[in-house]
């Protein structure tokens, strides 16, 4: 489903992804773990097309598409999410609209029917129900008065609600917060599909405790310097990823 | 003589010259109001730019246009106006227009409420009516203010008996036809809440043609002991016009006003509102949301004046900027020192979504009070990329995740526009000139 191959991205001139491979076939879960600056949430942007990143070498195919050549809204409705680890406050900007808005436009480019008010209501109440979020914040301002647990929630609503491909989801330095790590897991449980594949970026192992990826990858400087598979969760979780970065810089 | 000193100096003789020609034998009160505003525009003249409030505003455009002919009675069919009447339930109606009173498109029997327009009052010498005319704005704070007066036609006169409550809003529209291209309207509306009266008001100044015309508008509130008013006001005007309003509130004890204004409209348009508290315990709220695209100016100048003790004021306005848009926003606070015990809080906020645009902002808080609650905050931005990646990476295109993003900008001022209906068909209009423009 997502093939990454060599890819190369820097900030401000600065390289921060200095060749990176990474295959994800459909139904599988990646973990993409490592320590602060190995440049996880940048992989993260980039496959999501934010600005301010300048790919400088490599290429990614998103279900035989060149996703770097594509708008980040392309992106979006080529089946990609990106649930971030700080969502945006959107004072003033209704979160049903939103999400209304955001769901008939991935169906519009998608060549389905937009859904009608009654049959959206429907959804979103039972999607709601799902990731267990207060309807009431349905009325509100998207994500504005949150708690860091609602935002998350909202992020995996959204994810519910718009049925993506390829879900990633940037937990890179939120792993402190329990509650919200709980609901990042669950939502990931809950979307796991043959059809569906989702990589997790983490920098805390806490998080592989709720979730059982397939594959398990280490990025440090830049670079994945270990895949594996159950086995290297298992190790990581008694040695922690250090003796990795050791031996990868030795 | 320069061009515009000449337009300013022709422009004014001109209108000397037509005031001395307007008819003196409409009985005693209005000759003293002509002739008293007439000679107040003599001593004021045009105001200019050495004049604090007027630095950011410059009024030569309006006047190189010489609007000097007045408005006249135009043509009238009805089908083409109603559909711009106030959807939902509606107390009544009180429809202009091109500054004329139109009572086949009025509906102004409203129970408890007594609607008459000030050509009627003027021609039958209604003193009844009429003595309250002018008792806020005075013969003019500036040029055309007294102008306003000097020249009056019509206006809308509602006063609202006594414990009287509406509870659904009365339409006062002003409609401007093609007919009005060239000319100078000179509408003065004046709206009064006996003690204890609730009612709500929609006051809206639109076009149905792009000409060039001079809206002067003078209106005056008055809330008695205990009155309640909600006023929203909604500037639509032309592209092409000039809109000069004049809103003069006055609250006796414990009345609360609740405004908000919306501006899209003219080429150059400028609100003046100014507050007076007259005893305490009286509440002033002051929403306004402007928007100014290519080459329109949109100004607003507030003017609230605490002279009693414990009275509450709050001031909130937000503008939208686009293409080389400017706007003006002046928002002045006055505590004066026996009046403690006084909230006042002023915010603006400016969203500028070009390079080209431009706002001059101005909060002034003058408070010689000890014993008060005081505040002021503004501030200028632009869209955040981080919401606007936010809303693109749930599949919005930017143009729509901008738009929505203004919109929720705008929305804390939208929602004081009470009817549903016209929330939203306002939210449309919105959304229509930020997706017009670059």
């Amino acid at each position: 489903m997502l093939r990454i191959k060599a890819l190369r991205a820097s900030v401000d001139g600065k390289e921060i992804l200095k060749g990176i491979d990474l295959e994800v076939r459909a139904g599988e879960v990646h973990a993409v773990m490592g320590p602060n600056g190995s440049g996880k949430s940048t992989l993260a942007h980039v496959l999501a097309g934010r600005d301010g990143y300048q790919v400088t070498g490599g290429g990614v195919d998103l279900m035989g598409q060149d996703l770097l050549d594509l708008e980040t809204e392309e992106r979006a409705h080529q089946g990609l999410f990106l649930a971030m680890q700080y969502p945006v406050e959107l004072p003033g900007v209704n979160n049903l609209t939103f999400l209304r808005e955001s769901l008939n436009a991935v169906r519009r480019a998608r060549g389905e029917a937009e859904m009608d008010a009654v049959g959206f209501m429907k959804l979103v109440r039972q999607k709601a129900n799902d990731v267990k979020l207060d309807q009431k914040l349905l009325k509100r301002s998207v994500n504005a008065g949150f708690s860091g647990g609602e935002k998350k929630r909202n992020e995996i609503l959204q994810m519910a609600v718009l049925e993506p491909r390829l879900a990633i989801l940037d937990e890179t330095d939120s792993g402190l917060d329990i509650d919200a790590l709980r609901t990042v897991a669950d939502g990931v449980n809950m979307m796991r599909s043959p059809d569906r594949a989702m990589i997790v970026v983490t920098h805390y192992q806490r998080l592989l405790d709720y979730i059982e990826p397939d594959h398990l990858h280490v990025l440090a400087d830049g670079r994945i310097v270990r895949s594996g598979g159950k086995e290297l969760a298992v190790e990581l979780e008694e040695r922690g990823y250090g003796w990795l970065l050791e031996e990868h810089a030795a | 003589m320069t061009r515009q000193l000449q337009a300013v100096s022709d422009f004014q003789k001109a209108t000397q010259h037509y005031i001395a020609g307007l008819p003196l034998d409409q009985g005693a009160w209005l000759t003293d109001h002509r002739w008293s505003a007439a000679m107040r525009f003599s001593d004021l003249g045009f105001p200019d730019k050495r004049e604090e409030a007027w630095r950011y505003t410059s009024i030569e455009g309006l006047l190189e246009q010489g609007f000097i002919t007045s408005d006249s009675d135009s043509e009238v069919v009805g089908a083409e106006f109603e559909q711009h009447f106030l959807h939902g339930p509606t107390a009544g109606r009180v429809v202009f227009v091109d500054g004329t009173f139109q009572p086949a498109l009025s509906d102004t029997h409203i129970p408890g409420v007594r609607v008459s327009n000030l050509r009627t009052a003027m021609e039958t010498s209604d003193l009844e009516i009429l003595k309250s005319v002018g008792t806020l704005s005075g013969p003019g704070t500036h040029g055309f203010s007294a102008l306003n007066m000097a020249t009056m036609r019509d206006g809308a006169l509602i006063r609202v008996g006594g414990g009287s409550r509406l509870d659904a809003p009365i339409d006062l529209i002003s409609i401007s036809t093609s007919s009005a291209s060239g000319r100078t309207m000179r509408p003065r509306h004046l709206i009064v809440l006996e003690r204890g009266a609730e009612a709500m008001l929609v006051e809206r100044y639109l076009s149905l043609h792009e000409g060039a015309y001079f809206n002067n508008l003078v209106c005056e509130v008055l809330l008695e002991e205990g009155a309640s008013l909600i006023h929203q006001r909604v500037q639509q005007e032309s592209e092409s016009a000039y809109h000069l309003a004049d809103l003069h509130i006055e609250l006796q004890a414990d009345a609360s006003y609740r405004g908000v204004n919306l501006a899209m409209g003219g080429a150059w348009s400028r609100t003046m509102i100014s507050n007076c508290f007259a005893a305490p315990g009286a509440s002033c709220e002051l929403h306004g949301l402007y928007l100014a695209g290519e080459g329109q100016l949109v100004d607003f100048h507030l003017d609230v004046d605490h002279a009693v003790p414990g009275c509450d004021s709050r001031e909130n306005f937000r503008g939208i900027l686009h293409g080389n848009g400017r706007a003006v926003f002046d928002g002045r606070i006055l505590v004066q020192e026996q009046a403690q015990k006084s909230s006042a809080h002023l915010s603006n906020a400016n969203l500028m979504l070009s390079r080209r645009a431009e706002v001059d902002t101005k909060p002034q808080l003058e408070i010689l009070a000890d014993d008060v609650l005081c505040s002021h905050g503004t501030t200028v931005g632009q869209i955040d990329p981080q919401a606007l990646f936010y809303l693109r990476s749930r599949g919005l295109s930017e143009e729509r995740a901008r738009r929505l993003l203004c919109l929720g900008f705008a929305s804390e001022i939208l929602e004081e526009f009470r009817s549903a209906g016209l929330r939203e068909h306002l939210a449309g209009l919105i959304q229509k000139k930020i997706g017009s423009e670059p």
